[in-house]
């Protein structure tokens, strides 16, 4: 009896598909979150047109005229007909300010004059990454005849201008000062984490402390080291440095109690009985394992500080003049009372901006959540 | 219990005693000397000064300065408050309980919003009202508090115009407060600070009412949630006894760490709504160099923290009695 050799069944066809690593699998997961990818692209959508502020702004950040007064001018409708000739072509009235001759109140009135809206002219010089341009996307080429897309603010300047230009700061601190702190706090977290004892010690209770006192008040003592007259970039970058100092706590913390579990994890064993040097170890070996929680956190982290910035230079101990961000724009709805924010609710323009940012870093650091996360998958 | 809470402030006094250091060091290293806004002031006659100075040791080294900082501090003594002319404590206290006021209402209305949304998201998970309420909250958590205000004020003041009703929003109290009774006061207060809460409030709603719908689901499919259905208790008991109070545990041992946070947050809801709280009279003392009163307004709401640490504890052995003291 022989036995029948059993047919030998053919390989599986090899599968072209290559193993992929961590970070593949999570960017193919974000790719499909709809709403997440959405908000990534306008992330990047808003920090072009951050970049490219004084090219899209009809006018410099801090031009006003002196001879013509344009407080508070309420927003020129756009017009696109003539409705005298029929012809067709964008244009925008002229207003100048006239007096109310029962009121006695100055009200701005069309004078008639129209002023044709005409793209890619040259106006105020600027620099854009270093390369000097005077061309603006649209403008009238009339320094009497602007065009206040959102109205003007106190001083009489574009509110348009200022949003836009608000973006490179509003924008930028916020990040900056998340990717400090996410350094202050992998740096203490790890020190914490690796020689224990004192060291842990000592860090923990200074997290304590500065989570004890509210941050609001700490970040006003904070800023009150300096004088209030500081060189207005100065006072951006200290901004920045007040932003990260406050809040590397947590992620220390959490760092520091991950790492306390790899520490004793076989792979950290043999790298030191291998004889690897104590940097080595916990920046080669320990550290990138907690990559995808960094991208998560820091993505997270990112529109609390924008909100916090906006919240302290709304409260005018955020940037100064000439730089401007959101925050400081709003701050000027409050100028002559509160109450006179309905007559000209366009100063609340710059607000939803804010919004819209921390909405799409919102969604963004929700997708990459998701997409780390093996248990969620798709 | 007694003893555990003496315990519980034992382990806060580090805390608080670095605290101070923390407070004190900046203070000292800012531009200028606690008395440099004194010279400047007509009203501080030379004497005032001098005894300012001594009181408070100008004229010795930092640390001893700190230490007699400290000593009067701890007697009650906070200072002179330069901008008042008086006692820092006098000045900052009502300031501080007015916070705690918003703070009190801030709080209520937070969980009385929060609560029922996320048991009900639990309960009725991705229903109609689940998802909209979910949506809404995400909306808002981009708000920052002080537009959110903004845009309150400008929607209350165009209600006011169009029905010429007084919705009470702007101050602490109304003309003609102090004619008012005990409960009239108290009502009248409590008016002017439901706006001002509520909007104070509903920012974090949406984080909160996530965690704890996650929580109540995970409850929900427990053995003893089963075991409770099956013995025949009502469903209303099932949720509220049964599962909620499993899975707000992790929510009261935060309330604690949650206050000085709710302060902080509050504090640009009171510079828009001009409330008498602390922030807008610390924004001013920084302006004029208050020294005295910024440090004591840095310093009174910790004592909010051991209070809240106290509260969280007591709830917390209510809510879990699987926690004793001792």
């Amino acid at each position: 009896m022989t036995a029948l050799p059993t047919p030998i069944q053919p390989a599986p066809p090899r599968t072209t598909a290559r193993a992929q690593s961590q970070l593949q699998v999570a960017w193919g997961q974000f790719c499909r979150n709809r709403l997440a990818s959405t908000g990534g692209v306008f992330i990047i959508l808003l920090y072009v047109l951050a970049i490219f502020a004084p090219f899209v702004a009809p006018d410099g950040l801090s031009n006003y005229s002196t001879t013509s007064i344009t407080r508070y001018h309420a927003p020129t409708p756009l017009h696109f007909r003539d409705p005298k000739t029929g012809a067709w072509g964008l244009y925008v009235e002229k207003f100048a300010q006239t007096m109310n001759p029962t009121t006695f109140l100055q009200e701005f009135r069309p004078t008639g004059e129209k002023c044709p809206v005409r793209w890619f002219l040259p106006g105020d010089t600027y620099r854009i990454l270093g390369i000097a341009g005077n061309l603006h996307l649209f403008g009238t080429g009339n320094p009497n005849c602007k065009i206040f897309l959102w109205g003007a603010e106190g001083l009489g300047r574009d509110l348009f201008t200022r949003t836009i230009y608000a973006s490179q700061i509003s924008l930028t601190i916020g990040v900056l000062s998340v990717l400090i702190s996410t350094l202050i706090g992998m740096v203490m977290g790890s020190l914490a984490a690796y020689f224990r004892g004192w060291v842990d010690n000592v860090i923990n209770r200074f997290i304590e402390v500065i989570s004890a006192i509210p941050y609001l008040f700490l970040l006003i003592l904070l800023r009150s080291l300096f004088p209030q007259g500081a060189n207005p970039i100065l006072v951006l970058f200290l901004l920045l440095c007040i932003l990260a100092f406050i809040s590397w706590g947590d992620l220390a913390r959490t760092i520091r109690s991950q790492l306390l579990s790899v520490r004793e994890q076989d792979y950290v064993t043999a790298a030191n009985a291998l004889g690897s040097s104590q940097g080595r170890i916990m920046f080669r070996h320990m550290l990138p394992s907690m990559t995808s929680y960094l991208i998560v956190t820091l993505s997270l982290a990112i529109p609390g500080t924008i909100l916090l910035e906006s919240g302290l230079s709304f409260l005018g101990i955020g940037a100064v003049e000439p730089y401007v961000s959101w925050g400081t724009l709003l701050n000027q709805t409050q100028d002559g009372g509160i109450a006179s924010i309905t007559d000209r609710p366009w100063m609340l323009i710059p607000g939803f901006f804010i919004v819209f940012t921390v909405m799409c870093y919102q969604l963004l650091g929700d997708g990459l959540r998701d997409a780390f996360d093996p248990r969620k998958r798709q | 219990m007694v003893t555990f809470l003496f315990r519980r402030l034992l382990n806060l006094l580090p805390t608080f005693l670095l605290a101070t250091v923390l407070v004190f060091s900046i203070i000292q290293l800012a531009p200028g000397d606690f008395l440099t806004p004194a010279k400047l002031n007509p009203g501080i006659s030379e004497q005032q000064l001098r005894n300012l100075a001594e009181q408070f040791g100008l004229n010795k080294p930092v640390w001893q300065q700190y230490f007699q900082w400290l000593w009067n501090l701890l007697h009650g003594n906070l200072g002179l408050s330069f901008s008042y002319t008086q006692p820092v404590l006098d000045v900052a206290w009502p300031r501080v309980v007015n916070s705690f006021k918003l703070v009190l209402v801030n709080l209520v209305l937070f969980y009385a919003i929060s609560i029922p949304l996320g048991v009900y998201g639990a309960v009725r998970q991705y229903s109609f009202g689940d998802r909209i309420s979910g949506v809404v909250f995400y909306f808002l958590l981009g708000f920052p508090s002080f537009f959110l205000a903004l845009l309150t004020i400008f929607g209350i003041l165009k209600f006011r115009q169009a029905t010429g009703l007084n919705v009470p929003m702007i101050g602490m109290t109304s003309d003609g407060y102090d004619s008012l009774g005990l409960l009239g006061k108290f009502w009248d207060t409590l008016k002017h600070l439901l706006i001002p809460g509520l909007v104070a409030a509903v920012g974090g709603v949406a984080g909160f009412t996530r965690v704890l719908r996650g929580q109540m689901l995970e409850h929900l499919r427990s053995d003893f949630v089963r075991t409770a259905r099956s013995k025949g208790v009502p469903e209303f008991w099932v949720i509220y006894r049964h599962t909620f109070r499993n899975a707000i545990i992790p929510f009261v041992a935060g309330i604690g760490g949650l206050l000085p946070g709710l302060i902080g947050g509050a504090g640009f809801v009171e510079v828009v709504f001009s409330y008498p709280g602390i922030t807008p009279m610390l924004l001013d003392a920084i302006g004029a160099q208050d020294f005295y009163l910024v440090a004591a307004f840095s310093i009174l709401p910790m004592v909010l923290l051991f209070l809240g640490n106290a509260i969280s504890d007591i709830l917390l052995a209510v809510a879990d009695p699987r926690i004793r003291f001792n």
